[in-house]
């Protein structure tokens, strides 16, 4: 238990700034993405074991709480994705280049991209979602 | 003037080494096909245009199984992965690892097989 506390504890506590924040975040949405896609696999797969009930789960998906989950889950993939582009970056073609203040700007360009990637995804998504479920633009 | 230096032998990859590499490998395959994937169902298409017959439709053409097929591998292997990193940094009797690397294992082999049975038998239809 002690373990727990002190991985946890540190998690909470250590001052990294930047680093730190985007530490924690790629973790997050790492793991939310990855509880999501143990989720999708085995929906997907009813195509094929349970094909009377894929419509079900679409229904699922198609419902407001999970229209939101899903603004929230594209989220999670463009920060993963751009972040672990710059981590795989400087670990793997330019190592050299590390250095605490190109970390720190870093860090917030990648913040920058995925919110230029999100905020429009979002606004489809969205628009999508007041169509069909709010009949909304006429929907 | 004598210098005192010495020459260690790079270690041998061992398995972690080869598990921090894949997860830096597979990212840039994965920025394609996933954000790819995301992009399309979820952005384009959106939900409330997939079905059955969709699906059917896009598994009607190869080239669309073998990107969801590497998207099943890679995507799912990274992910399962990258739970192992994160469990292991709380874990830290040696047997309790044993344990949550078997759990895992299997975890991954059982959901991708589940995958990649649907992926190769295709939409059935309706009984
Ligand atoms: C006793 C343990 C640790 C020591 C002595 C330590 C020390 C340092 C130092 C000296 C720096 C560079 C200075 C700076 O960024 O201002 C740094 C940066 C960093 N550390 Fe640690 N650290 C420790 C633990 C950790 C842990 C537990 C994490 C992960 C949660 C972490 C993540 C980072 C990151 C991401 C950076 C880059 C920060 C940035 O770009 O500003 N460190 N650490
Ligand atoms: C979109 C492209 C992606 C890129 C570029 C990417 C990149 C990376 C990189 C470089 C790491 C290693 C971080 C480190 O060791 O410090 C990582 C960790 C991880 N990734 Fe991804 N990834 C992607 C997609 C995914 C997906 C789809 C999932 C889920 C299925 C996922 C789940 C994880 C998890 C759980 C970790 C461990 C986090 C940690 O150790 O803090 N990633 N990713
Ligand atoms: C909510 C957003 C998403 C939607 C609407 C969606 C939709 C779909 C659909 C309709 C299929 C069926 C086959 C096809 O048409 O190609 C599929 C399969 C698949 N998707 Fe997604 N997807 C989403 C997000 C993701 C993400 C983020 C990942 C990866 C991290 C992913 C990984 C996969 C995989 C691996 C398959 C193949 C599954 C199998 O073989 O059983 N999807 N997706």
């Amino acid at each position: 238990m002690s373990n727990l506390k002190t991985t946890l504890t540190g998690y909470a506590s250590y001052r990294g700034r930047e680093g730190h924040y985007s530490f924690l975040l790629h973790r997050i949405t790492g793991l939310g993405t990855a509880l999501f896609l143990i989720i999708h696999i085995l929906d997907t797969s009813f195509v094929y074991f349970l094909p009377d009930l894929y419509q079900h789960a679409i229904n699922l998906y198609r419902s407001t709480l999970f229209g939101i989950a899903e603004v929230g889950l594209v989220f999670c993939v463009f920060f993963h994705g751009v972040n672990g582009l710059r981590v795989a970056f400087f670990d793997l073609i330019a190592p050299r280049l590390w250095s605490v203040p190109r970390q720190r700007f870093s860090t917030k360009i990648t913040l920058l991209i995925t919110l230029l990637m999100w905020v429009p995804a979002s606004a489809i998504m969205l628009y999508n979602m007041l169509y069909h479920n709010f009949g909304w633009f006429g929907g | 003037m004598t210098t005192n230096t010495r020459t260690i032998e790079k270690p041998k990859p061992n398995f972690e080494t080869k598990s921090w590499m894949f997860m830096r490998y597979s990212a840039v395959l994965l920025i394609p096909l996933v954000f790819g994937h995301l992009i399309l169902q979820d952005v384009i298409v959106g939900v409330h245009r997939i079905d059955l017959d969709y699906v059917a439709m896009r598994w009607a053409s190869i080239g669309w199984r073998i990107y969801d097929a590497l998207l099943l591998a890679f995507a799912f292997a990274h992910g399962v992965n990258g739970i192992r990193q994160v469990l292991n940094d709380f874990i830290q009797s040696d047997q309790v690892r044993k344990i949550m690397h078997w759990g895992l294992f299997l975890l991954w082999l059982i959901v991708t097989a589940i995958g990649a049975i649907a992926l190769i038998g295709g939409v059935r239809p309706i009984s």
